[in-house]
């Protein structure tokens, strides 16, 4: 037999060809290897701010969100990115598109970010990309005997040491 | 004489190079997740007391005091710390200093203290990996 036409050769594949084995192999360990390495949700962290102001991040006017308050600084970031000043971690914030540091190393204090696209969320180091924004809201938070966190001025170099690359 | 099939010989290699590949990943995955567990860097700037340690009854003391006390009510209830780490400026124009004590019961886990001058600012606790 010289040689079977090719229209024929195609009638006779099996249904489960050996090809179309290894691409479901393939895409099932992708899907595994998905599930595994997809981080837990963390849940988002609540901060009673001392200054009960009417007007905060996570708050509405007229039907438009509010992203910042007093005791914000807010920069313009032109799309660069926000570093981690300190060892630390990095949790949601109950305010859309906010999110809170905190860092064992540094106690009694809290850095709220706001603005921030798509943030790494989790365990960071210092030096670490947290992530990147038009406008960065950033505030300074430190402890208070009753449990609230008070917005204060930040350090001119904590701020600076967040916004330089390592 | 006994043939085997070709077809079946065929998906038994398919479905060894598809498990192959599947703990392939897995073991890239897993390497992957222990690259990223860091463990937290807690150097120690100036080491005060090596010997020094935390006891349960000086921690419940310690959490009972309220933040912003004075920073005389905590020393009066510790002795040196282990070691102090650099200090840092959170708020603007205020240099915060950090103490370290190791708790006596779990060495592995630090307490770490924060004043601000001669207030004491609070506290928390740093787990080492």
């Amino acid at each position: 037999m010289l040689g079977t036409p090719s229209y024929f050769r195609s009638r006779q594949r099996p249904a489960t060809s050996p090809s179309f084995l290894s691409w479901a192999g393939v895409a099932i360990a992708l899907l595994l290897a998905s599930c595994q390495s997809s981080p837990p949700s963390i849940e988002p962290r609540q901060v009673h701010v001392q200054q009960g102001w009417e007007l905060q991040p996570g708050g509405s006017i007229a039907g438009y969100p509010i992203v910042a308050g007093l005791g914000d600084v807010s920069i313009r970031l032109r799309g660069d990115a926000l570093y981690a000043p300190f060892d630390g971690n990095v949790e949601p914030a109950e305010a859309e598109d906010c999110v809170i540091f905190s860092s064992p190393k540094v106690p009694a204090y809290l850095l709220r970010f706001c603005g921030l696209a798509r943030p790494r969320l989790g365990e960071v180091v210092q030096g670490d990309r947290i992530g990147s924004g038009r406008i960065l809201h950033f505030a300074t938070l430190r402890k208070q005997p009753d449990g609230t966190w008070a917005l204060v001025e930040p350090s001119l170099r904590l701020i600076e040491t967040a916004l330089t690359p390592p | 004489m006994s043939h085997r099939s070709p077809r079946k010989s065929s998906s038994f290699q398919y479905f060894l190079a598809g498990g192959s590949l599947l703990a392939l990943v897995g073991l890239l995955a897993d390497f992957r997740t222990s690259f990223e567990a860091r463990p937290v860097s807690n150097a120690c700037q100036e080491v005060v007391q090596p010997q020094s340690v935390l006891s349960r009854d000086e921690l419940s003391q310690l959490l009972a005091v309220p933040e912003r006390d004075a920073k005389a009510t905590v020393q009066a209830i510790v002795s040196d710390p282990y070691c102090r780490l650099a200090p840092v400026e959170i708020r603007q124009g205020v240099v915060a200093e950090r103490e370290v004590y190791p708790l006596a019961f779990d060495p592995q886990t630090w307490f770490v203290l924060l004043y601000e001058g001669e207030e004491y600012a609070g506290y928390s606790f740093v787990f080492q990996k």
